[in-house]
């Protein structure tokens, strides 16, 4: 089985947002929760670069360590899901999370975070693929269907790759060699413990 | 204040200069700039900060911070160290507070009851007193539960029913927490005076409390032992309220570290402060003879106040109308 | 409630943020799709997936979700890079999109614009009914109420007024079917006051490169500069404004290790990307440039024989280059000559090098000869029709290409015929109607060969004394059909129009600015609310910034009572009682004009330009063909049964006849090509030859034709002039011309058939034995450094009316006060007034305005786009960290900007940041909706406010207009910024 990784290649990243909005678009994402962002590092200062950043999906995920009722689960394809049935909203993933994947939306008036939602590589959850009831607790399941994350697919200068790790560090590395420059594989050693050397 | 104004001017002057300089004329800092060849690299923030922030350009300004590992070193403390501390604590205090019922017994009333009583606490102090025990044996089973459920609950009860059980859990411990730190507030309040530690109090400790063999320091309201608990109540429960509400109200007090230093002063000061409780419960109940009725009935008999607070006593028969049940109508000074 | 804060914080627009998340949008949406039968999912069936996709052929179980669903192919309606859409529509809802892999321009990519414009069509905030202002309130109305009222009112003006004081304001976003027939309503109502974006956007570029080499348009194509290995963007920022086409140029950069150099005031998202940065003072494209082709000159690093073959104007071009040594320079424009030498140097000899430009060199009082001075480097080095070279000109709205090409124009009639009586003969051939019938429908045939007004100055041409304008009367209504209010600078002013008007009409998607400026103006009356579909409703072709024209089906039928542009076109036509000869030859089914019979009138016309070869059968191959194309030429095998050969989309000139079968042009005056493979030489198109006086007070003449140079297989190798049946009898090749060709030819011109040219042979014989012999049809000319005619010939530089070096106005004003386009240009008078009472010192800092990836122009539809309009919930101004500091400004914090006219004041937040230099604020031009601090979201029609309102950053510009085009200021004026 493949294990799948989000890699996003700072040197192509424009921060066009396009990530995002696909995301919106194909899981139908509510205002205010923002499964995957961009984040510009020494705005406007020599050397400034945009990353795009979502649930990384990571090896012995943090949120799945930490969550009180063990909500989360870890597919063949490595992509870290979690069941909204049994999420109680208590926030603790967020607080282990490297990459502030975690989003609460707001219910009640204090006190009550929702059920947490973020990325889910576009693999829906734990009911049937391609369930009404998946798309509805948690968006589309592109992966059931042969298809990478949307916002991977989409973005407007292929540098967010989606794929086989080895495989799109692979792709990384080839284009670190034959452009002879690269700020690295953001969050791979967080997420992944490893990473891309040229 | 003069010569401050204008320190102040000149701080402010040098540093629009420092400004200044660092922006420098609009063309000239341009200069020889190849973004590409000076990217920033990930390890070296990481190396700096421990974490990297940028800007982002929706409103939720934490949506910036791109990366903080930190939230290993929590996971360390929640998964390993929190359940040491925690099992340590509750499960030593268990244990000791075993052994020394095993050795020594409920703490008898040594002169029997008189049959006279005299009002410890008055309605109000009891009610407060109940709220607040109550509020806290919720949080501290729900919170428990937070940390100690998963190993030992979830595997008995199942996925579904440890989340539903866990989801009520949550609600209550969210809710109980305004009953609760009004507790802790009107406990604070309504006891202070009692509980200003003394002289007394070096001369209760030098004697053990009376807690071995059949010694009876003296003591005023509360004795040493029964202030230490008030304090612990005070500033444990000021503190769990206070890292509570940071972590209820996410990013209204603190960014995302702050919750992380929330949640671990939160939960061992919660460990610790739910042993405290376990020796506060055994000694107000079983632990020792006539001690419940104060908080149960509001009036204790007046031989367990001769026996355990001595000068209390005196303080109130040396009052007008004297000792008696029906007379304290307020607390003591 | 983690999000509540947030909220909170967010002051006014909070509440509607709050409004959103109440509704929790997004699971509400996800039921609603699930009702519909559907949800997420898609066809597996689509092809080639990326490398990395590992899980294919095993989980094609696409669940039954995706059952059903039929695939579209749309085109993106944000920029003119030209993405394909690929939508998945499932009982008529459009569920989903997936990446369009087969493109060879988006390669499955989109930006955040057309990663979400879905939504723009499914938004329960769109215009659902026609509505009317009645007392002040927004009132709805039928169909058939509002064309009567509209077309009654608009006939008694014309009554009142003449023709002319009708102002017919249509729209880039309209496919070329559509912008063509707004301009033939324009013709057959009778006036030239038909205009579009492309006079805000790249007027000054259809001007200015069309004056110095034939056609003004991008010469190569994004894909192309795949080949480059060396770009300079110069006022592009193409990370925020053209973002797909980044792929293709991050791709040179990386592949061709090309030097990528952005000269820009700001430090933009395209510039951290950038292998050196120029920041450069706003203003200063044209010293900047000379400044280069003086290292350039001075080294010897031209191409001489290029020069010598290909262009006219070289020594007149010398001496004004001569002046702008490093020194002189760096004094104006504050880049140091050390830099400019190596950059000059890497552009001038590591070749092929391509220029990158958008409104950061158009939008300019010196536009057009901003525009020239890149031209003009382009052509000193040789890096002109060839690939890797060229004119890369970004152009911003998805059609406006196709909409100025189909001369929805004031100058011109389609295809640049121009509005001389020739041309209005050859259009009044085309359409089958009598030139007479069209002269009597103007108020004069004087005005009928005049230039109209431009956009920019409508409100001057309603407000001016009536003696000011040169036409019979004021302008007295405006009909808008999709265009933004908020994109024309000056609007304190504009607000005073939009009182004085008797009549407005908006005809589009959303209320826009236009509706709520309207009320804040006082008008309680006298203003419609068309609701008109998104393109992604209608059918039709548009065309990409590189040429190329795509085929758009129609992905939903228009929502609520919205409808298609064509049908109001053809609404007001029926109403105006010329429906029938206005479409003529044009089928029209339930008063909806049949897309493709309009696109085969436009192919029987547009020979000047080429679009005569694009039939919609050919086009709609291309679209059914797209995965045939290659990445870096466009082109399909020549084997290929339907588009063998061709390039994508048929970038015009597509020239002949669609049965000729020419492969299109990807690259404008490439002289390696033979013309039936895309070739082709400068167009000469201002005679052919020209006399100049030498300093002796002698003159001599000079060849305007091209010398020793031709495209690849021409039998006629040097420069030659365009074809008429004249020439071609001098050939002798007149004798491959048909018997039916002849027979039209006569008929064109049944007095003189020789004098029929290329452009006006409905035939096209002319053209197809032009190409049969490997000539191009227009001829072979030179290209023009000296472009006489136009205000400036050779480019000088002028500083900005608003400039805060007032010290360089004596040496570099602006140019003299003049009549242009029917109206008073007195920058002159004004940047005089401005230096005199001492403007820059109370309004210190340059101002300059720009585009934000999640919004496109004035922004009404991408701001009522809830996943766009997330990203960005706040007018902002940008500021430096020094000059934030002098006043106070914090990161975040509220300020006030104020503008050097009108008392001009806004309110903002500040968004401090080392972007822009010491001296410069830059404000993004989208926001509309508030006006001087005051939130103006009760002027919209209840229920299709957008989401976001904010400031527009017209609000401050001021006063400004290129004298060739009529092109306004936005980019360069003064303000002051306090904090609120």
């Amino acid at each position: 089985m493949a294990r799948m990784k989000f890699l996003c290649d700072a040197d192509r990243c424009i921060e066009c947002n396009a990530c995002v909005t696909a995301c919106k678009n194909e899981n139908e994402v509510p205002w205010g929760i923002n499964r995957r962002r961009v984040v510009t590092i020494n705005d406007g200062k020599p050397g400034e670069r945009s990353i795009s950043m979502a649930c990384m999906h990571c090896t012995d995920a943090p949120c799945q360590a930490v969550c009180p009722v063990n909500c989360f689960y870890t597919t063949a394809d490595g992509v870290v899901l979690h069941s909204k049935d049994l999420c109680i909203g208590c926030g603790y993933c967020f607080y282990a999370c490297p990459f502030g994947a975690p989003q609460y939306p707001k219910v009640g008036n204090f006190g009550s975070r929702g059920k947490m939602d973020k990325c889910t590589y576009c693999a829906g959850g734990p009911e049937a693929d391609g369930s009404k009831e998946e798309y509805e607790k948690y968006g589309a399941n592109r992966l059931a269907e042969g298809k990478l994350p949307l916002c991977a697919e989409m973005c407007s200068t292929k540098s967010l790759l989606a794929g086989d790790g080895e495989i799109i560090a692979q792709i990384y590395k080839e284009r670190v060699m034959k452009r002879g420059y690269g700020s690295g594989a953001w969050g791979w050693k967080t997420a992944y413990r490893e990473s891309i050397e040229s | 204040m003069a010569s401050l104004s204008r320190l102040i001017r000149l701080a402010v002057g040098a540093l629009a200069f420092l400004l200044l300089v660092s922006a420098g004329p609009v063309p000239a800092n341009a200069q020889q700039v190849n973004p590409t060849a000076s990217s920033v690299k990930e390890q070296q923030l990481l190396q700096e900060l421990n974490r990297i922030q940028g800007r982002i350009t929706i409103p939720d300004q934490r949506a910036g911070v791109l990366e903080q590992p930190a939230g290993r070193d929590w996971r360390e403390f929640r998964n390993v160290t929190l359940r040491w501390i925690g099992g340590i604590a509750i499960l030593g205090m268990i244990g000791v507070i075993v052994i020394f019922y095993l050795t020594r017994g409920m703490v008898r009333l040594e002169s029997g009851r008189s049959g006279r009583t005299i009002v410890r606490f008055n309605a109000f102090e009891r009610f407060t007193h109940w709220m607040t025990a109550t509020c806290f044996i919720i949080l501290a089973i729900s919170g428990l539960n937070i940390t100690f459920g998963r190993p030992l609950l979830l595997p008995l009860i199942g996925f579904e029913a440890f989340s539903e059980w866990s989801q009520w859990a949550k609600y209550a411990h969210n809710y109980l927490s305004f009953p609760f730190t009004l507790g802790v507030i009107l406990i604070f309040l309504t006891w202070i005076a009692g509980n200003i530690p003394n002289k007394v109090d070096v001369e209760w400790v030098k004697r053990g409390g009376g807690l071995f063999g059949h010694d009876h320091p003296p003591a005023y309201r509360f004795n040493a032992g029964q202030k230490a608990i008030y304090w612990i109540v005070v500033i444990g429960g000021g503190l769990v309220a206070a890292t509570g509400y940071t972590l209820m109200f996410p990013f209204y007090l603190s960014g995302i570290e702050g919750m992380q230093i929330a949640q671990i002063v939160h939960s061992i000061v919660a460990v610790l402060f739910v042993a405290a409780m376990l020796a506060h419960i055994y000694i107000g109940t079983i632990g020792m003879e006539g001690a419940f009725e104060g908080m149960g009935t509001g009036t204790v008999d007046v031989n367990w106040a001769r026996e355990h607070h001595a000068l209390w006593l005196d303080g109130q028969n040396a009052r007008p109308g004297g000792a008696g049940s029906q007379s304290a109508a307020q607390p003591a000074e | 409630m983690l999000i509540k804060r947030t909220h909170q914080r967010s002051d006014r627009r909070g509440s509607v943020a709050e409004t959103l998340a109440g509704q929790g949008g997004g699971l509400d949406r996800r039921t609603f799709l699930r009702k519909s039968g559907l949800a997420g999912g898609a066809l597996a069936a689509l092809g080639a997936m990326p490398v990395g996709s590992v899980r294919k052929a095993e989980a094609a179980v696409a669940g039954p979700l995706a059952a059903g669903a039929t695939v579209k192919k749309g085109v993106c309606t944000h920029c003119a890079v030209g993405c394909t859409v690929t939508a998945e529509v499932l009982n008529g809802v459009w569920i989903g999109q997936e990446p369009s892999w087969d493109s060879p321009i988006n390669r499955g990519s989109h930006c955040a614009k057309g990663a979400s414009v879905r939504e723009l069509v499914h938004s329960d905030r769109r215009l659902r009914y026609p509505m009317k202002l009645v007392n002040g309130q927004w009132t709805r109305v039928s169909w058939d109420t509002a064309v009567n009222e509209i077309g009654d009112k608009l006939l008694q003006v014309r009554e009142k007024s003449g023709s002319d004081s009708v102002y017919w304001l249509g729209s880039a976003k309209m496919t070329n079917e559509g912008s063509y027939l707004f301009r033939k309503l324009g013709a057959f109502w009778g006036t030239n006051n038909t205009d579009h974006q492309a006079r805000i956007c790249h007027s000054t570029t259809v001007t200015g490169v069309a004056n110095t080499w034939g056609y003004g348009a991008m010469t190569n194509s994004i894909n192309d500069m795949r080949n480059s290995k060396t770009m300079l963007f110069i006022g592009s920022n193409a990370a925020e404004a053209h973002p797909v086409g980044m792929q293709h140029m991050l791709a040179s950069k990386e592949i061709n290790k090309a030097n990528f150099i952005v000269f820009d005031p700001r430090m933009t998202r395209t510039a951290a990307h950038a292998t050196e940065y120029v920041r450069i003072r706003p203003g200063t494209d044209i010293p900047v440039l000379y400044g280069m082709m003086w290292h350039i000159l001075k080294n010897g690093w031209e191409d001489k024989e290029f020069i010598a073959q290909r262009v006219y104007g070289f020594e007149d071009l010398r001496k004004e280059v001569e002046k702008w040594n490093p020194q002189e320079t760096e004094r104006v424009t504050g880049v140091p000559g050390a830099q400019l030498e190596r950059v000059a140097k890497m552009f001038a000899t590591q070749k092929p090098a391509t220029i990158i430009w958008c409104m950061g060199q158009t939008q300019h009082t010196v536009g057009t000869a901003n525009v020239r001075a890149s031209c003009i480097a382009l052509l000193m080095t040789g890096n002109v029709g060839k690939s890797g070279t060229g004119a890369n000109i970004l152009r911003g709205h998805d059609n406006v290409q196709g909409a100025t090409d189909v001369g929805l124009d004031i100058v011109t009639l389609p295809f640049y015929y121009g509005l001389a009586e020739g041309a209005w003969k050859h259009w009044s051939r085309v359409w089958e109607v009598d030139y007479d019938y069209l002269v009597s429908r103007f108020d004069d045939k004087k005005l009928m060969e005049t230039p109209g007004i431009p956009l920019t100055r409508w409100f001057d041409a309603a407000l001016l004394p009536k003696a000011d304008v040169a036409q019979k009367d004021n302008v007295k209504a405006v009909f808008v059909q999709g265009h933004a209010s908020n994109s024309i600078t000056r609007i304190p002013e504009s607000l005073k129009g939009l009182k004085a008007l008797e009549l407005l009409v908006i005809a589009d998607p959303h209320p826009t600015t236009w509706a709520s400026l309207a009320v804040e103006a006082g008008r309680k009356d006298g203003v419609y609310i068309l609701p008109v579909a998104t393109q992604f409703e209608c059918v039709g072709s548009r065309v990409a910034s590189n040429r190329s024209m795509q085929w758009a089906e129609q992905i939903v039928k228009p929502v609520f009572e919205s409808k298609d542009d064509l049908e109001v076109i053809y609404l007001m036509a029926k109403k105006f009682g010329f429906a029938d000869k206005m479409f003529k030859n044009i089928k029209v089914t339930n008063n909806l004009p049949v897309a493709e019979d309009v696109l085969r009138e436009i192919n029987r016309g547009s020979w000047s330009t080429g679009y005569c070869g694009q039939s919609p059968e050919r086009i709609k191959a291309h679209m059914k063909n797209q995965h045939k194309f290659d990445l870096v030429t466009m082109r399909a095998p020549k084997d290929d049964p339907e588009v063998g050969g061709d390039y994508y989309g048929l970038p015009w000139p597509c020239w002949g006849s669609p049965e000729v079968r020419h492969p299109g042009s990807p690259l404008l005056y490439n002289t390696n090509l033979h013309v039936m493979d895309g070739g082709g030489a400068f167009r000469p198109r201002f005679g052919i030859e020209r006399e100049e006086k030498l300093a002796d007070g002698t003159t001599r003449k000079v060849s305007l034709l091209a010398d020793k140079s031709y495209s690849k297989g021409s039998e006629i190798e040097d420069g030659y002039p365009e074809f008429t049946l004249a020439s071609l009898k001098k050939l002798g090749w007149d004798t491959d011309l048909t018997e039916a060709e002849m027979a039209t030819i006569k008929k064109v011109n049944p007095a003189n058939p020789d004098a029929v040219s290329w452009s006006l042979d409905l035939s096209g014989g002319i053209q197809r034995v032009a190409l049969k012999h490997g000539c191009v049809p227009y001829g072979n000319g030179k290209a023009r450094m000296n472009a006489f005619g136009l205000p400036d010939p050779i480019p000088v530089h002028r500083e900005p009316i608003y400039t805060p070096r007032v010290d360089l106005v004596e040496k570099y004003p602006t140019l003299p006060d003049a009549k242009q386009f029917r109206l008073p240009n007195i920058g002159f008078s004004v940047q005089k007034a401005a230096v005199e009472k001492g403007i820059a010192k109370q309004f210190p800092l340059i101002l300059s305005s720009g585009r934000l990836v999640e919004y496109e122009g004035g922004g009404e539809e991408t701001r009522t786009n809830p996943w766009l309009a997330e990203l960005q919930q706040d007018m902002f101004i940008e500021i430096s960290p020094a000059d934030a500091a002098d006043r106070g400004i914090k990161d975040g914090g509220w300020v006030w900007v104020s503008g050097a006219e009108n008392n001009s004041r806004a309110r903002m937040k500040a968004l401090v940041t080392e972007r822009v230099g010491k001296g410069v604020a830059w404000m993004p031009f989208h926001f509309g909706g508030w006006f001087g601090g005051a939130d103006l979201r009760k002027n919209y029609p209840a229920g299709a406010d957008p989401i976001v309102l904010g400031e527009s950053a017209n609000t401050i510009t001021s006063y400004g207009y290129d004298p060739a085009t009529g092109m306004q200021e936005p980019k360069v004026t003064l303000c002051q910024i306090v904090a609120a």
